[in-house]
């Protein structure tokens, strides 16, 4: 097998995942919940070691149900529980303390338990197969089509919520959709590439967006482009000079990020 | 003080136990399983790992040092298997006779010949590279011979009164080993020099023994994901040698292994590396029995 062959599913992998990242992270970084990706996939992982108590290997439809169940019990919790007075990032953070110190009270009961659990949020771009590919990048499509009809809405309530009450939009139910859809593309991502390759591509290059523009349209398209060029550059120098592919890419993504900002200050 | 007031708390917690056995622990199962079978009715012995559990590292729990607290003999694998947890334990333990170099402490590894020592310069670079070599000593059966051995003469050492029958116990094992060792290799005969990949270097000294042709590893460093030149070079490996078997320590991730496996074909198997790795493995002979049988059924 040759180098180019054995790595295009890496990098189609990455085309896939910078194409639904860049505008969830969008919303992400708008709303301030920066973490919330890991705190899903936290609660995802909560599920499956659930599921492997009751017997289900990870790898199985029925722990993938009980993963994608979880998240979205996550997802309802984060809708319900905006509050004025506090912040939601200390929401999120208390849930994904809870969900990993349950996570590592169930492991100790079970074979393999902590072993096991190391390995639910551990992934590696280089091993993602065809099939999974191609199942992921439906699932992400037909999500993205929902996201487009209801965009202009949707971004209301994630930048201006109080407007959005104003023109009496209910914004629980809106915050329910957003963390539903956003919890079924964390479960599937994470088992591709790892959660933190899943959060470098969230957040980096809808920030590197953010830097330069405001208008949505000209935001996806710009994360789109550094996604893709550091996808590119990333796995390229993890061949090249043989380091591990997945903390490769997480590294050229800050990098990237740092050299919009020195752009930016030039460009000024 | 207030430590102290703690301890004697903790202490009071755990029923008082009147049988004067000799209150052996061991950091591994097969460590156990191998008292069990020299100390015979005058030990009681525990394990501290779990037999599925990776012995490199453990999550700590106050039960383990109460356990060492209590132990009259404490058995470790060495060559720094439990570097990483062990030091703290016994210090927790506050119990004099099981610490460094004291009669209660006793390295299996004394006595056995060690894999992999490395040569040459060592840093952290290497992975969790183990300065005094491959700790993983007992999945040769030879050097459970060895190990026994140990154990008896230590046993004797501490608890006098029985060294007779340690010693006793220890010929009879000796045997019984003996005779099982000399089955085994009747049937690997048939795996010699057959070609395997293993996960990482666990099995290191039951190929050795098992007459195996390990030509690479899938992770040569645990918890770091290999590099895309490696997973291609050992693709190329695998179709270029026709190499049929790759072999996962059972309480590492299948996954990789799983994967290479659907983009070349070869086949998985995932191998317990100690007893009670799986439900029905009980003791030390049954381990080898266990791993031969799966070989054989593959190979």
């Amino acid at each position: 097998m040759n180098a180019l062959l054995f790595l295009l599913p890496a990098f189609c992998a990455c085309v896939v995942l910078t194409g639904i990242h860049t505008y969830l992270g969008i919303h992400v970084i708008r709303r301030g919940v920066i973490f919330v990706d890991i705190a899903l996939a936290q609660i995802a992982a909560l599920g499956m070691t659930i599921a492997f108590v009751f017997g289900f290997e990870p790898e199985s439809q029925i722990s993938y149900f009980f993963a994608l169940g979880f998240t979205f019990l996550g997802a309802l919790f984060f809708a319900f529980v905006r509050n004025e007075r506090l912040h939601q990032e200390a929401i999120i953070g208390i849930s994904f303390a809870t969900a990993s110190a349950l996570s590592i009270l169930l492991a100790d009961k079970i074979p393999h338990g902590s072993e096991h659990l190391k390995y639910i949020l551990s992934g590696n771009i280089l091993w993602v197969s065809w099939p999974v590919i191609i199942k992921t990048a439906i699932i992400y499509f037909l999500l993205g089509i929902f996201h487009y009809t209801v965009r202009h809405k949707l971004m209301l309530v994630s930048t201006k919520p109080e407007e959005a009450k104003r023109r009496g939009m209910k914004i629980h139910l809106w915050d329910l959709l957003f963390y539903l859809s956003f919890g079924l593309v964390i479960t599937s991502s994470v088992q591709i590439g790892g959660i933190l390759l899943v959060f470098a591509f969230l957040i980096v290059p809808a920030s590197c967006a953010i830097l330069f523009y405001d208008r949505l349209k000209s935001l996806i398209f710009f994360g789109w482009t550094i996604g893709l060029l550091t996808s590119i550059v990333s796995i390229a120098a993890s061949y090249w000079y043989d380091l591990p592919t997945g903390p490769t890419i997480v590294t050229l993504f800050g990098i990237a990020l740092i050299f919009c900002f020195v752009v930016k200050k030039i460009v000024r | 003080m207030k430590q102290k007031i703690l301890f004697l708390i903790l202490s009071l917690l755990v029923p008082l136990n009147a049988s004067a056995k000799l209150k052996v622990v061991t950091t591994i199962s097969d460590l156990a399983a191998l008292t069990q079978e020299i100390g015979g009715e005058f030990v009681e012995v525990k394990s501290i790992a779990r037999g599925d559990q990776d012995p490199h590292y453990l999550e700590p729990k106050p039960s383990y040092a109460v356990l060492l607290s209590r132990a009259d003999l404490l058995i470790e694998v060495g060559l720094q298997l439990e570097t990483g947890w062990l030091p703290v334990l016994l210090t927790q333990s506050r119990n004099p006779k099981v610490q460094f170099g004291q009669p209660g402490h006793l390295s299996a590894a004394e006595g056995v010949a060690i894999l992999e020592i490395p040569t040459g310069r060592i840093d952290r670079s290497m992975g969790d590279i183990h300065p005094e070599g491959n700790p993983h000593y007992w999945l040769n059966p030879q050097n459970g011979l060895v190990i026994a051995s140990q154990i008896a003469q230590r046993l004797a050492q501490i608890d006098s009164a029985h060294a007779f029958d340690y010693q006793n116990n220890y010929r009879q094992f000796e045997s019984r080993l003996k005779h099982k060792i000399s089955e085994w290799e009747k049937k690997l005969v048939a795996l010699k020099g057959k070609k395997i990949i293993t996960h990482h270097k666990s099995f290191s000294y039951f190929v050795d023994w098992a007459g195996l042709q390990v030509m690479g590893l899938i992770e040569p460093k645990p918890g770091i994901p290999p590099s895309p030149g490696h997973i291609l070079s050992l693709i190329n490996l695998i179709e270029k040698e026709k190499i049929p078997l790759v072999i996962t320590e059972n309480y590492y991730d299948p996954k990789p292994s799983q994967k290479l496996a659907a983009k070349t074909g070869i086949k998985v198997l995932i191998l317990p590396t100690s007893v009670g790795g799986e439900g029905d493995i009980k003791t030390y002979s049954e381990l080898f029995d266990a791993l031969i049988q799966r070989l054989a059924e593959v190979l």
